[in-house]
Parts: C-alpha cells; structure tokens; sequence
C-alpha cells in the first residue's frame, strides 16, 4: 500500500497539469439548443397563443413575471411572433389556439430538469411552470408530455421557449404534448439582461428548426 | 557489545570496497534520468490538432550493459483548440448552435528500451521504443456546457534522439529526442469521433 500511494500522488500531480482552456476565446453569443417531436405534424397547426408575459424561474414560493410592458418581455415576444408569422401561423387566443408557446426565465436558480419514460418529472420542485389550467381553465391538474427525453441544468440567465400542442391535448391521460423546446443560455453579460443577444438567439433557434412550418406556408 | 560494533564496521567497510571496486569495473553510468519539457501536435484527427508546449516528459532507465537500458517513462501534454460557432445535429432531432474549445489531455506511461549508439563521446545518439498505456481525457467547453470523455488505451512511442554531454564527466547533459506517439483511446465527443490518437513532437530538457 505504500508504494501505491507515491504512485497515485505522481499521477494526481500529472493530472493537475493540463492546461485550462483560456474561456476567454469562447464568443459571446448564445448558446442556443432545440429539439422537437419527430411525430409531430408542425403543418396541420395554423394558430397560435403565447402570453404577455415571460414566466421567470426563481426560488420564491410564488410566481413572478417580467410583465408584458417589460421591455424585455416586448422584444422577446416580438421576436417570437415574427418567427411564427413568417412561417404562416396566426396569433390568437387561448381557446381557438392550436399551438402555445410558453416562455420562460430562468433567473436565479440552477435547476435540474428530467424528463424521460424512465423517470417522468417535470420541473420537480416547480408545479407552478406553465400549468395546464393557464391554457385552459378546465385542465386543472393536466401536465406536458414529451416525446423526447431531456436531462439538462439550467442556468441562470438562460431562456427557454416551447410549442405545445394545445390540439391534440388528451383528456384521458391528462397530457398537454409539447412539441419543441427551445434553450439559450450566455443571456446574462456582467448580471445584466442582454435583449440584443436574447433576440439574436430566438431568431437562430427557428433559423435551425425549418420543420416548425405551417401548411399555409409550404 | 564491541564485537557487534566491530563486525557492523567491518561489513561497512567490506560494503565501501566492493561498491568501489564495481563502479572502477564499470566504464559508464549505469542509471539516467531525461527532464524535457515537450511540444506536441496531433496528427491524424482535427479534433485538437493546435501543436502546443504545453507538456513534460519524464524518463528513466538503467544500462543493462554499455549500449543497452531499459526504463520506464511518463509524459502529460494539452491540446486546447477554438471552434467558432457551428450548427451540430445532435441526433435525429436536436441540434446544438455554440462555439468550442476543443481539449486532449494526454498521460501515457510504461516501460522502454533504449538503445544508444556510442557511449564514450560528447554526443550520444540513441533509439527508444516505449510501450504502455495511456489516460486521455478529451473536452469540448462551451459557456454553458463541458462535455468531456476520459479513456484508457494502448500506447506506444517510438523515439530517436541524442544526449548531449558537455563534459567528460557526463554528469549532465542536454537532451533532444523527437518522436512519434500513438495510442488506441477512442472517444466521441458531440457529433465528433477521435478513434485512436497519433502524436508527434520533440523533447528538449536535460539528462543527468
């Protein structure tokens, strides 16, 4: 055993050389991830709802919002609906609306999120995001569904954006499907909110999802 | 009591005059240690393929007779690489838009045989052949994100170089070597695949 440990200390000692990769090289745009439902028909979908505000993400027991005369709030929601108009969907209200967007902020918290048919949770910790009595008031106690699995930490000062499929919502199993998450993070520059790079990076999370397309348009 | 002392005198003494005796015996230094500091690039694979300095070599051996030694060696050296921004497709249905710093760090170790030429002049050239295994431990950073792998392989390292003695002691010496490196360490990384890693790059330190 004595042998060993000067050996274990040589090889600690080596693995404590490598060089750090110098973070300041890395750019200050958004790091920006999606990801749909393979079976989702995005082109049967012809509207859309999305709220005024931006539902932000913290360790307070309640809610809050940035509200929807938050400059903020404006510009990422004007972002959102040039995206779904250009691509041939129409706004309208909860009620009439196939799909719904909902956008949230995460703004102080690290939070894990999982979701799999392995291990089906969804924001643990947070029954308040999104519920499904937001986009209808008889769904009290309904949940999202996804078809893909997801397992990511969120952290502060990223925005994260989805499509759910208000249509296709099942009163049997109680499931809103969602069928795109959106993901950016870097928002946050010297603990400041910056609109610039959180609207650049909305418009790069449609510009790499094409399949997000409306019948109309195609 | 002073027999004890006296026997215990007599077998350091015996001891002193047999170690003097062997190393008259022998012509050359049976042990050498080499200190480099090494600079590296990756060959073979886009991954991290930045030459760098950013690394040492440490060997050492024993001379079985006056040509021929055998040792064992240890080395680490970092690649670190930027990516600019770049669309990855994840899978089938997620894609990742960022940027990068692509990271190899790289341990191999084992044992070597070196073979040296001449042994009785300033300038000593010499052939090594290592064999090992070798830790990688390759990265990709992103602002958010490090996604890293750490594996295990095979390594092997053929070596030619030359130690240079500038006195007739050979005390000390500069030592210059350039080699290859290649090691089976397989690794997937986001959309990228490193299988088997080959290295080449020189060493410059001393030898004493």
């Amino acid at each position: 055993m004595k042998k060993v440990i000067p050996i274990l200390l040589l090889a600690a000692t080596f693995a404590a050389c490598q060089k750090e990769p110098d973070l300041n090289e890395l750019s200050s745009e958004l790091i920006v991830y999606t990801n749909y439902d393979k079976s989702a028909n995005f082109g049967k979908y012809t509207t859309y709802a999305i709220p005024d505000s931006i539902l932000l993400l913290d360790d307070k027991a309640k809610p809050s919002y940035f509200a929807a005369d938050d400059p903020r709030t404006t510009a990422i929601i004007q972002a959102i609906n040039s995206e779904m108009k250009t691509r041939g969907y129409v706004r309208t209200n909860n009620a009439e609306a196939d799909l719904g967007l909902q956008v949230s902020y995460v703004k102080d918290t690290n939070t894990i999120i999982s979701y799999a048919s392995t291990n089906p949770y969804w924001w643990y910790g947070y029954d308040y995001y999104w519920p499904g009595s937001y986009w209808n008031p008889y769904w009290g106690g309904w949940g999202p569904s996804y078809a893909y699995p997801i397992t990511y930490t969120y952290t502060i000062g990223s925005l994260i954006v989805e499509i759910v499929a208000l249509e296709d919502a099942n009163a049997t199993t109680k499931k809103i499907p969602v069928l795109w998450t959106a993901y950016m993070a870097g928002i946050q520059s010297s603990n400041q909110f910056n609109i610039n790079k959180t609207v650049s990076g909305i418009y790069q999370a449609f510009e790499q999802s094409p399949y997000i397309l409306s019948s109309v348009e195609r | 009591m002073k027999r004890r002392l006296s026997i215990i005198a007599a077998i350091v003494v015996l001891s002193g005059t047999i170690c003097t005796l062997t190393a008259s015996a022998q012509l050359y230094k049976p042990m050498y240690f080499n200190i480099d500091w090494q600079f590296n690039a990756i060959v073979g694979n886009d991954y991290a393929d930045t030459p760098t300095g950013w690394g040492m070599n440490f060997e050492g051996g024993y001379y079985v007779n006056s040509k021929l030694a055998v040792g064992l060696y240890a080395s680490f050296h970092t690649a670190n690489k930027h990516i600019g921004e770049e669309l990855l497709q994840l899978n089938e249905s997620s894609h990742l838009y960022t940027d990068q710093i692509h990271s190899v760090f790289q341990i191999p170790f084992g044992a070597l045989l070196k073979y040296r030429f001449v042994e009785d002049t300033m300038f000593e050239p010499y052939v090594t052949a290592k064999i090992g295994t070798m830790f990688s431990r390759t990265s990709s950073t992103t602002q958010v994100w490090e996604f890293y792998e750490e594996k295990w392989g095979f390594n092997v390292q053929p070596e030619v170089g030359v130690t240079i003695y500038p006195s007739a002691a050979k005390r000390y010496g500069i030592h210059i070597a350039a080699y290859y490196n290649y090691s089976t360490n397989q690794s997937r990384i986001l959309t990228y695949d490193i299988n088997g890693i080959n290295n080449v790059g020189f060493h410059l330190g001393f030898s004493f």
